[in-house]
């Protein structure tokens, strides 16, 4: 009798170490549940403004840092950076419209247009970081158990990139706080299935959303860890979050240019 | 007949009489045909070595280039289903000797001690018999890029990225389609720099190149006609024709602009269609960045060029306005025992023309051979110099129809500046010549 016990929990030890997250292990309609739920925590449903902090350390290179504001409309995803930091830098923006991203800078007075996943302003982060969250609507989830990320417990999961949706990262590996659905850590791999960047969402922070009628959630801070050029990092910092309505003519090229006159 | 002869010696004569005073002007007229002959060898060395460059990393004599854009706002220099466009081009340039097909890119290499963007081509090079005699190795071996993933890249990179002949690289970019793509290869030969255009090109398998850009196996970068030696000098009208040839089978073609294709990436961005358009340049258009250094040494050619005759001008007339007032006697005495005054004129022409073709064939001599000394130097360029030689080292070069239109030039402005002087002294008076005193 006690052999069988020790053989049962022999093999429920085997099972347990061999299959550790078997018993937390999402279907995959609730994996996009659950992608859609990181979503909604952070969707506003109305405008945005916030000022941006971006420093970018280089193996090589004097630190850049710049200052910016974010301006963005949920209804029709239109998009803003205005950068007001350095002087050599300010007027220079970013502009999204019509599923456009274009690049305005007042030395030269030329509109640029230029790919969604450019690199803001050089540094290692892109339009996506600033923008609402679409997890759920550009990826396909996989289920990657769960894992203790520090004290946090963390649903890990794998997203592959729809298709015919460009996208900068094709593959995305998320670890995701089971309890808050705020996402603590991401990596992102190439098409070769490289891993490229790794980023560290350390604070999590709220405001009450009129439009939304409820708390928007924005990681206060990322660090991005670039893994090719593994001396290079980009710090955000995210601050003075507004959700009150814009102004209606805000997002066309003639505000934008209007910054640097 | 015999009277020219005689007017010959008799200025020849008269040429050795006054020893100093031609030694004097025939050193000067070999100085500027020197100078001449060697402005000419750099100019040319450096057009020479620029085409030689300019074909070898970059770009044909004729290039049929292209972008593809997936969407408006996302372009990549791309030609699709190359091998259909190889069929048109070469029905239309019956002036082609052979064409390549190569990998057209802009990524980031990255080494475990340093990165570096650079344009990254994608070269087959089985096919490439003329790279691999121009590219000069100085560690490695050029062969092995027939190995998938590997890389060729220069001297100076070399020195960013702290790499030698063996290690891995990582190239990163985008495809066309925006994701970031990675492809690790590993440096299978380092070539001698070749000016500016070295600092930012590699080489690699264009496999390589599709694999990093997400391409199929019937898309390049571009095209690249090379013609045969005659026709070099017409490839900007056979890519006019080209041009038209293209069209009516079908492809839509960008406008002329004279730039290279990376400069034009803003401009097709801004531009709203998507598919594919074909591009034809001439190999002064892909490296039009840096032809202004030719333009810059032709007009100082000029103007060391006037400077210098202006002066050998200013110095025969005077010597010859001398020389006739030395020897109005002696002219007087000629024209009193028959001498016509056109022989008075051929006399001292000739004298000029003796003392030019002396001076010219001396100059021209002494060029060849200078720059021949130059060359044998092998005299290195300063950094920022380089950039623009398109090589390390200085290279003249003196051919003959130049040597020979340069000592033909100089002869003749020598000749025509003694005329008025000449026309002058045959205008003498004999008898008021032959009571002269001076």
């Amino acid at each position: 009798m006690s052999s069988i016990r020790i053989s049962l929990t022999a093999t429920a030890l085997l099972a347990a170490l061999a299959f550790p997250n078997a018993a937390h292990a999402l279907t995959k309609p609730e994996l996009v549940e659950f992608l859609k739920a990181v979503d909604a925590r952070q969707k506003n449903n109305g405008d945005w403004r916030s000022m941006i902090y971006m420093e970018q350390k280089e193996k090589g290179k004097v630190d850049v840092a710049y200052e910016a504001l974010v301006f963005r409309r949920s209804e029709d995803q239109k998009f803003i950076i205005l950068f007001t930091q350095p002087k050599a830098s300010q007027g220079q923006g970013y502009l999204r419209i019509d599923k456009n991203l274009w690049f305005y800078d007042p030395s030269v007075g030329k509109w640029e247009r230029r790919t969604e996943r450019e690199r803001i302003g050089g540094t290692n982060s892109r339009r996506s970081d600033f923008d609402e969250s679409r997890l759920a609507e550009e990826y396909d989830p996989e289920d990657n158990g769960e894992v203790k990320l520090g004290n946090y417990t963390a649903q890990v999961m794998t997203l592959k990139g729809k298709p015919n949706i460009d996208l900068a990262f094709p593959t995305i590996k998320l670890w995701v706080d089971k309890e808050t659905k705020n996402i603590l850590k991401r990596e992102e791999y190439a098409l070769s299935g490289r891993l490229l960047r790794t980023s560290f969402y350390s604070k999590w922070k709220k405001i009450y959303s009129e439009s939304k009628k409820g708390d928007t959630w924005y990681p206060g801070e990322m660090r991005f860890y670039d893994e090719v050029e593994k001396a290079n990092s980009t710090l955000i910092v995210i601050k003075n979050v507004d959700t009150k309505a814009l102004e209606a003519n805000l997002f066309t090229k003639a505000w934008l240019e209007s910054k640097s006159r | 007949m015999a009277n020219f002869f005689l007017d010959f010696r008799i200025a020849l004569r008269s040429l050795f009489q006054h020893r100093r005073r031609t030694i004097f002007l025939v050193s000067a007229i070999a100085l500027v045909t020197g100078l001449l002959v060697l402005l000419n060898a750099l100019s040319t060395g450096v057009s020479e070595t620029m085409i030689r460059a300019a074909t070898t990393l970059s770009s044909g004599h004729v290039n049929v280039g292209g972008f593809f854009k997936v969407t408006s706002s996302q372009c990549g220099p791309v030609v699709t289903e190359y091998e259909k466009v190889v069929k048109v081009v070469e029905q239309s340039v019956p002036e082609m000797a052979h064409w390549v097909h190569r990998g057209r890119g802009w990524a980031k290499v990255i080494s475990d001690s340093g990165s570096t963007q650079v344009g990254v081509t994608g070269i087959d090079i089985t096919n490439e018999p003329d790279f691999k005699r121009v590219v000069s190795i100085v560690s490695g071996n050029i062969d092995d890029l027939t190995q998938p993933n590997t890389m060729l890249i220069f001297e100076s990179q070399v020195e960013r990225l702290k790499v030698k002949v063996g290690d891995a690289v990582t190239l990163s970019a985008q495809t066309n389609r925006g994701a970031a793509n990675t492809v690790d290869c590993r440096i299978v030969a380092i070539a001698k720099d070749m000016g500016l255009m070295s600092k930012f090109g590699t080489f690699v398998p264009v496999e390589t190149t599709r694999t990093l850009y997400q391409l199929r196996p019937d898309t390049t970068g571009a095209i690249q006609l090379y013609l045969k030696p005659r026709y070099v000098a017409d490839a900007s009208a056979i890519a006019a024709r080209l041009r038209t040839t293209l069209e009516h089978a079908g492809y839509r073609v960008m406008d002329p602009d004279a730039n290279p294709f990376w400069m034009k990436f803003q401009t097709v961005n801004r531009e709203d269609w998507t598919g594919q358009k074909l591009d034809v340049t001439t190999w002064e258009d892909e490296v039009s960045f840096l032809t202004w250094t030719l333009k810059v040494l032709s007009v100082l050619k000029l103007v060391l060029l006037t400077i210098l005759i202006a002066i050998v001008v200013t110095g025969i007339m005077n010597t010859m306005w001398i020389a006739i007032r030395e020897r109005t006697r002696e002219i007087g005495t000629l024209r009193a025992i028959g001498m016509q005054r056109w022989g008075v004129l051929r006399m001292f022409l000739f004298e000029s023309f003796q003392m030019g073709i002396i001076g010219t064939v001396a100059g021209a001599v002494g060029g060849s051979i200078v720059a021949a000394l130059v060359n044998l130097a092998e005299i290195k360029v300063p950094l920022g110099v380089q950039l623009f030689l398109m090589s390390d080292q200085l290279h003249l070069a003196v051919h003959v129809p130049s040597l020979v239109s340069a000592a033909t030039m100089i002869t003749v402005i020598t000749t025509l500046a003694a005329l008025y002087p000449a026309y002058r002294a045959a205008r003498l008076p004999p008898v008021s010549a032959m009571s002269h005193f001076g």
